[in-house]
């Protein structure tokens, strides 16, 4: 294990292909040390280490300390300026609570939970509820209504509902544990990643699509029989 | 009542040398028949070591403790070195040289204050006439500086240059518009002090500004210049007075207007500050500042409203430091402050 979170440290060093090609310092430093033993004459070392190539081998790893989430870049968008009498255009802030030390399957249930209900609401049902992962999403989601007001020009942070709202598999650790009669098996420690949209406004009626009336139910079951056909016949 | 099994008759046992007296019966030990996949676990508190020791895996401590790293994250500079203090680590220290900025300067030199009520007196009427001969008296100052300037650069006009002055600055603020893209002729137009100044929040913004007119023409108010570290470079300030017909609009991300509107013209009396490297024989004269005089009124506010933040009373330091303690204990007062 200590060699693997050794490795792990390592891509610490290196960082995103796109921010390395920025930082050059550091990816020809980098070069530079490795190659110099090999070769003290400079002219390989300096063409290698020259600015747009790197000779790092590690640099496509996303570093574990500080992810980048592609779900963070609909926080970027800028939409153009409103016209008068055009309907006010609702907030719409993403949050990512990475690395959490908790199942991404458990947490999945309390994820799902408060989908399409009020900040409010959501908070209020996360408080009451049993499991620990419940306490991480409630961080997650405080976090990011603060984000919202201070950050995203949404003036009333409870005027806000859960949009969308998601569980990320993050790195796990690979253990063994002892069984009876020589046996072993493997054991996961799981992290996770949350993801959560809040979208300005009062929560949809019907989050999900809205349950059939008894007659819509009726025209449903009469056009099933009506769509019967008989193997083999006319 | 039937779901649940009793083992009462199993014992268990462990190896004595590492756990001398763990002997025990298993009977008083409750399960959990929900589901079949947990019914044949042991859930016992007593045994949670044993099965502890059942893990051969990575140690717990190897670990890594991101909830730990988010808070160290929060920690102010000060709170750091507290925490390296503590482990005995020496304070956080980084080889980057700070880098010094001799292009311009970093201040207003000896800052002009506008007469009050700049702007909205006629220069025929009593008050404006009297403005306008203090500011006469004031000139002498100016005219010694302008000779300075005048030693490095000979072509140099004050009434050509108000008007020159004003273009740079029209041209700067059309292309704060879109600062991503002109950012390299932001660069050529203001000063390294200016820029952050008028970049400051705007990016995620849109920000629409139009001049409409002149309602005055520009004029040369003050004129002012210094050397730094040598007496060789020389820097000049010169303030323009501006008199524009503008509109000013900012709207937040999501399109909607936070500041301002288009719709509205103003007329706004502005005192800009440009300079130049005199030194410098490839220097120009960019936008450096600008004065904000002391009486004039409070800008309008944004549109939408704000939670008051709850701040700490700060606690005056008084000799008697068991006195305050006892103050603060009893209190613990909070005082909201904007």
């Amino acid at each position: 294990m200590a060699v693997k979170i050794s490795k792990m440290c390592w891509n610490v060093l290196s960082t995103h292909p796109r921010a390395v090609l920025r930082q050059v310092p550091k990816c020809s430093s980098m070069a530079a040390v490795s190659l110099q033993p090999q070769c003290s004459a400079p002219s390989l070392t300096s063409i290698l280490a020259s600015r747009d190539i790197h000779t790092c081998t590690t640099l496509h790893k996303q570093n574990m300390f500080d992810p980048k989430f592609k779900y963070l870049k609909y926080n970027k968008i800028v939409y153009p300026p409103q016209e008068e009498g055009e309907p006010r255009r609702p907030a719409e802030v993403t949050y990512v609570r990475s690395n959490i030390k908790y199942s991404p399957d458990k947490l999945w249930y309390m994820a799902i939970m408060i989908r399409g209900m009020s900040i409010d609401e959501a908070l209020k049902q996360l408080s009451f509820h049993k499991k620990k992962g419940a306490m991480f999403i409630r961080e997650a989601l405080l976090e990011a209504q603060e984000e919202a007001v201070s950050k995203h020009n949404v003036e009333y942070k409870s005027n806000l509902w859960i949009e969308d709202s998601n569980v990320g598999k993050a790195f796990h650790i690979k253990g063994i544990r002892r069984h009876a009669r020589m046996r072993y098996g493997f054991i996961q420690f799981k992290y996770c990643h949350y993801f959560v949209r809040l979208r300005e406004g009062k929560p949809p009626k019907h989050y999900l699509a809205p349950p059939e009336t008894g007659h819509q139910k009726m025209k449903n079951t009469l056009q099933e029989h009506r769509n019967k056909r008989v193997f083999g016949g006319l | 009542m039937f779901s649940r099994i009793c083992l009462s008759c199993r014992i268990l046992q462990v190896n004595s040398k590492n756990y001398p007296g763990a002997l025990y019966r298993l009977q008083d030990a409750s399960f959990n028949t929900d589901s079949t996949l947990q019914s044949q676990r042991n859930t016992h508190k007593r045994f949670r070591i044993l099965r502890r020791l059942k893990i051969m895996g990575p140690p717990r401590k190897d670990f890594p403790n991101f909830e730990e790293m988010r808070e160290k994250q929060k920690m102010t500079p000060a709170e750091q070195r507290q925490d390296m203090k503590k482990d005995g680590r020496m304070p956080p220290r980084s080889d980057r040289v700070r880098p010094i900025n001799i292009s311009c300067t970093g201040v207003i030199i000896d800052q002009y204050v506008p007469p009050e009520g700049d702007g909205k007196m006629s220069s025929i009427s009593g008050e404006g006439a009297k403005q306008r001969l203090k500011e006469f008296g004031k000139k002498g100052q100016s005219y010694m500086q302008l000779r300075k300037i005048k030693q490095f650069d000979e072509d140099f006009e004050v009434k050509e240059f108000a008007q020159t002055a004003q273009e740079m600055y029209i041209e700067a603020q059309n292309l704060l518009q879109d600062v991503e893209k002109n950012e390299d002729k932001l660069h050529e137009l203001c000063s390294e002090k200016a820029y952050p100044e008028m970049t400051y929040m705007l990016e995620e913004k849109t920000f629409r500004w139009r001049f409409l007119e002149s309602v005055e023409p520009p004029r040369v108010v003050y004129v002012r210049t210094q050397d730094m570290m040598s007496k060789e470079n020389q820097y000049a300030q010169v303030t323009v007075r501006m008199h524009l017909k503008q509109t000013l609009a900012v709207y937040d991300r999501f399109g909607r207007r936070m500041y301002g509107s288009e719709n509205i013209a103003r007329d706004m009396v502005e005192y800009i500050v440009f300079e130049k490297h005199l030194s410098n024989l490839y220097g120009i004269w960019r936008v450096h500042g600008k004065i904000v005089p002391d009486w004039m009124p409070v800008s309008e506010p944004v549109i939408r409203t704000y939670r008051k933040k709850e701040f700490e009373e700060i606690v005056e330091e008084t000799e008697d430091s068991t006195d305050k303690e006892v103050v603060s204990k009893d209190d613990n007062p909070t005082v909201a402050t904007a």
